[in-house]
């Protein structure tokens, strides 16, 4: 078979990515200066060769499964692109530098782990380096503080998230543990129809995720510990269908979400913005963001101001938090669900390739990290929407920044990887 | 049998997929439903894009003089202003701060999109066509307007005078003090060390004093405790006992009504305008009861804020809403108790004596133009209905007339040679200091072009000093 007809769907649907790229830069360009400058074309050129490059070295590796989710992926990365482009020009460059290098860790991650399946083994080692990566940033020399929360680490010029990175560490030991004690923690003793979760076996889970709250609370990141409480639940409930553990969760996300409410201040602020953002006191302060986020959503309706027409670029840090409402803003209504129906069906393709995978690790696997992507887009774009209080975590492959943008890719090539060895268990394509 | 893995990526793909649509419909909500809301917020700087992207249109007083226009500079279109005197009124457009005033209130018509336009504004939200702003014409009248701003002015105290046009509701005049420098507010080199001035400024200059201001009325308010007496039985010429100081029976303990006079003596309802008699109002505002007070003060509109096309603060008739105590009603039937009401709110209150028991809508604006000079929509809100009878109105006016003209009468201050003119002074006791110096009024008496209210602040002689001031304004209108 040829390399090309090998993933097909992949590489017609990478069409329709370079048209979205191509056109999207250019209405930019073109809102922004009446004359065309045709460097403008230089950054989708680029991308698009970035995407067909990927799309090639899957193909020429033999790899089987999932044709959607790298044209999805890079669909979403080009609106990034074009997004950062309109709201942020003066960072276009380092974007495009941290898009190259998400490539490279989406060809490292296709190459490296050469049987997925035993990854597991490995399980209290992924946990030892998460926990590294998560008080990496309060230690000395590496570690940055940026905007108040100390959730960085650099070297040189290059700053990193680890959190980002330790949500998938997460998502893999959780799903090794939980294959191996499955079957133990499914089965608690029962007191009436309340179930006594067995302790012990749950312990080492319960660290791993107290360990990863307590440093994100102190490091202030209230993002990071909501994406870590959704992953424990959402793993937890993947493995023993026990909706009861659930609800202890909720519970106490509530009675915690207490705790800290009266603790700290800045989550305090949060929750008042949340509710009264257009208060006198608040509008020009702490609520200025999200008032200004909303002015932008109303600004939508069905069909958009056009790229480059809104006026998005009022609301503070809106390249990084309110990417969404900028993307609303200019082309409506109809952007935005079409945005949030590309990450459904992000999350369905995820979802399908764990309903489809061999073994119960690799299922939850797969799972838990189109969970992620999931639970990222629905915690954002609910803070920008003001449905839920605003916490700062990335929309997946959208908002700017490089960290996220590298373990996304990961996360994708983790997903193709899985699909892969299904396909190759039935021998089919 | 442990439930398969299977099944719960199921049930937990079906729990993602409902929490898509519950955030679609949130968005939905924003961008298609509260849109129209947060577009007209005065905040939203969506609004005040036209500033700096494209020429607003103007705003003019009434005589065609620039209030507000749009200049280029190397940063775009700016804001400039013409008279800080009416910096309240024609408020500013900030790209940074907002809107306020008129800028804010016909921010529509300013853009091209005035509601009157419905063609224009079709056009502009769904093709993306900008109708070329036209301009705002206000029922500003500059002489009345500088008469009003020296008057105040000259007085060195804070304060507001309001005039209008009883005939239509037209804000003639407005000046409140101290003011602030618009222009500094929207110039991109000074907004924010002005903003956090006039923000920071304990005398609050930014607020309209003349309708967000809010006082107890004083006497001003007995020309409403008179109407209400009229109408509920109370006979004008009987001669009423006044003793100072008066309380009704010993239940009231220390609480007594004193006499601004001392005054030992008989009086009618037209001495006590003329010399404003608090022990006087008090003994007939309780003759006509407090349910029938508090509907008289409603129906003058205390208590709510007047239909007008800029804010206009609601004052109250008591904290509780309503005259439930005999002390309360006693106080309150001489303007004080826990009333508070604005400036525009009694000027309306003398205007609707003035007509003959009917209170004009007020309006600051009197047209909006398209860009070719047209009119596209006259603002025109009319009148309330009577509220009180004509010949109730004009028994007051007879009274009014006395307080300015008649011997001993406290409103003298505002007479004008060659014609009756019906007024009444006011001192509010305030807990803020000295009390504050009202005059409200009408004029010619007989069939009014002018109505009037001013405020001075801590005015140390009370109404007297405020009399003088309404008088110019009036004699500014009549064009004398």
């Amino acid at each position: 078979m040829s390399l090309i007809l090998r993933r097909g769907d992949e590489l017609r649907l990478l069409v329709w990515v370079a048209a979205l790229s191509a056109t999207g830069s250019v209405a930019v360009a073109a809102a922004e200066a009446a004359t065309f400058d045709r460097r403008q074309l230089i950054i989708p050129i680029a991308f698009i060769a970035l995407s067909i490059g990927l799309h090639v070295f899957l193909a020429a590796r033999g790899i089987r499964g999932d044709q959607l989710l790298l044209p999805l992926a890079c669909a979403l990365t080009a609106i990034g692109l074009v997004l950062v482009e309109r709201l942020a020009s003066n960072l276009l460059e380092q974007q495009l530098l941290w898009t190259l290098i998400a490539a490279g860790a989406f060809v490292a991650t296709i190459l490296v782990p050469r049987d997925l399946t035993a990854l597991g083994r490995y399980k209290w080692t992924f946990a030892l380096l998460g926990v590294l990566l998560l008080i990496a940033p309060l230690l000395p020399v590496i570690g940055r503080e940026v905007n108040g929360a100390r959730i960085w680490i650099g070297i040189g010029r290059v700053n990193f998230e680890p959190w980002e990175a330790v949500k998938i560490l997460m998502v893999v030991f959780f799903a090794a543990y939980l294959e191996e004690y499955r079957e133990v923690i499914a089965h608690p003793r029962r007191f009436g129809p309340i179930p006594i979760p067995p302790v012990p076996y749950l312990l080492p889970i319960l660290a791993m995720w107290a360990f990863a709250m307590i440093v994100v609370i102190f490091e202030k990141d209230l993002g990071a510990s909501l994406l870590f409480l959704g992953i424990f639940l959402a793993m937890l409930y993947l493995a023993t269908g026990e909706a009861f553990y659930t609800l202890i969760g909720l519970v106490l996300l509530i009675a915690g979400g207490y705790v800290v409410y009266h603790a700290f201040g800045h989550v305090q602020v949060r929750v008042d913005t949340w509710l009264r953002p257009f208060a006198e006191d608040l509008r020009f302060d702490a609520g200025y963001q999200i008032v200004q986020g909303l002015f932008a959503l109303g600004n939508g309706g069905l069909f958009g101001a056009g790229l480059g027409n809104g006026m998005p670029d009022r609301i503070p840090v809106v390249w990084s938090d309110f990417v969404f409402n900028a993307f609303a803003e200019e082309t409506g209504f109809a952007g935005a669900a079409a945005l949030l129906a590309m990450y459904l069906l992000f999350v369905y393709r995820g979802m399908l390739i764990a309903l489809r995978a061999p073994t119960p690790f690799l299922q939850l696997l797969a799972a838990g990290l189109s969970f992620i992507v999931a639970f990222q887009t629905l915690v954002i774009v609910g803070g920008n929407a003001r449905l839920i209080p605003l916490t700062g975590v990335t929309l997946p492959f959208v908002a700017y920044g490089g960290s996220s943008l590298v373990t996304n890719f990961m996360l994708v090539a983790l997903l193709i990887r899985v699909s892969d060895v299904t396909a190759r268990m039935r021998g089919t394509a | 049998m442990t439930r398969s893995v299977t099944a719960n990526i199921r049930s937990l793909t079906i729990t993602i997929a409902l929490a898509f649509l519950i955030t679609s419909i949130g968005v939905g909500y924003w961008t298609m439903v509260a849109s129209e809301e947060l577009g007209s917020d005065p905040f939203n700087p969506r609004l005040v894009a036209a500033i700096r992207d494209r020429p607003r249109g103007t705003i003019v007083d009434s005589a065609g003089n620039v209030l507000a226009e749009s200049v280029k500079t190397p940063d775009g279109y700016q804001r400039r202003y013409t008279d800080r005197s009416l910096a309240h009124v024609v408020g500013y457009a900030s790209f940074k701060y907002g809107a306020a005033g008129v800028e804010a209130a016909y921010a529509d018509s300013l853009i091209g999109q005035d509601p009157g336009d419905p063609v224009a504004t079709w056009r502009a939200r769904y093709l993306g066509e900008r109708a070329s702003p036209g301009a705002v014409v206000l029922a500003i009248d500059p002489k009345v307007q500088k008469a009003a701003l020296a008057a105040l002015t000259a007085t060195g105290k804070k304060g507001a005078i309001i005039a209008l046009d009883p005939r239509t509701g037209a804000i003639l005049a407005s000046v409140s003090l101290p003011s602030f420098e618009p222009n500094q507010v929207v110039d991109p080199k000074t907004e924010d060390i002005a903003w956090q001035q006039v923000n920071g400024d304990e005398a609050r200059p930014l607020i309209d004093r003349a309708r967000s201001g809010l006082y107890p009325p004083g006497s001003t308010f007995k020309i409403i405790t008179g109407a209400a007496a009229l109408e509920n039985g109370v006979n004008p010429d009987t001669k009423v006992r006044v003793d100072d100081p008066w309380q009704a029976d010993k239940s009231w303990g220390d609480y007594f009504v004193r006499s601004s006079s001392h005054a030992h003596a008989d009086f009618t309802l037209a001495d006590a305008y003329r010399l404003s008699e608090n022990i006087y109002f008090a003994k007939i505002g309780l003759q006509s009861g407090g349910p029938k007070l508090a509907e008289f003060a409603q129906r003058f509109g205390v208590g709510t804020a007047p239909k007008c096309d800029l804010a206009v603060a609601k004052g109250q008739l008591s904290n509780t809403g309503a005259l439930d105590r005999p002390t309360i009603v006693a106080d309150t039937s001489y303007g004080q108790g826990e009333l508070l009401t604005s400036p525009l709110q009694m000027a309306l209150v003398a205007a609707a004596v003035g007509r003959g028991g009917v209170m004009p809508t007020p309006h600051y604006a009197l047209e909006v133009r398209d860009s070719s000079g047209n009119t596209i929509r006259t603002i025109a809100p009319g009148a309330s209905g009577q509220i009180v009878r004509p010949d109730t109105a004009a028994k007051i006016t007879q009274y009014l007339v006395g307080a300015v003209e008649g011997p001993g009468a406290f409103a003298f201050g505002a007479k004008i040679s060659g014609i009756h003119v019906a007024g009444k002074t006011g001192t509010a006791e305030n807990p803020a200091g000295p009390p504050h110096g009202w005059f409200i009024g009408f004029a010619p008496a007989e069939n009014p072009v002018v109505a009037v209210a001013v405020i001075l602040e801590n005015a140390g002689q009370g109404g007297v000093d405020a009399a003088p001031l309404g008088g110019r304004v009036m004699q500014a209108a009549l064009g004398r």
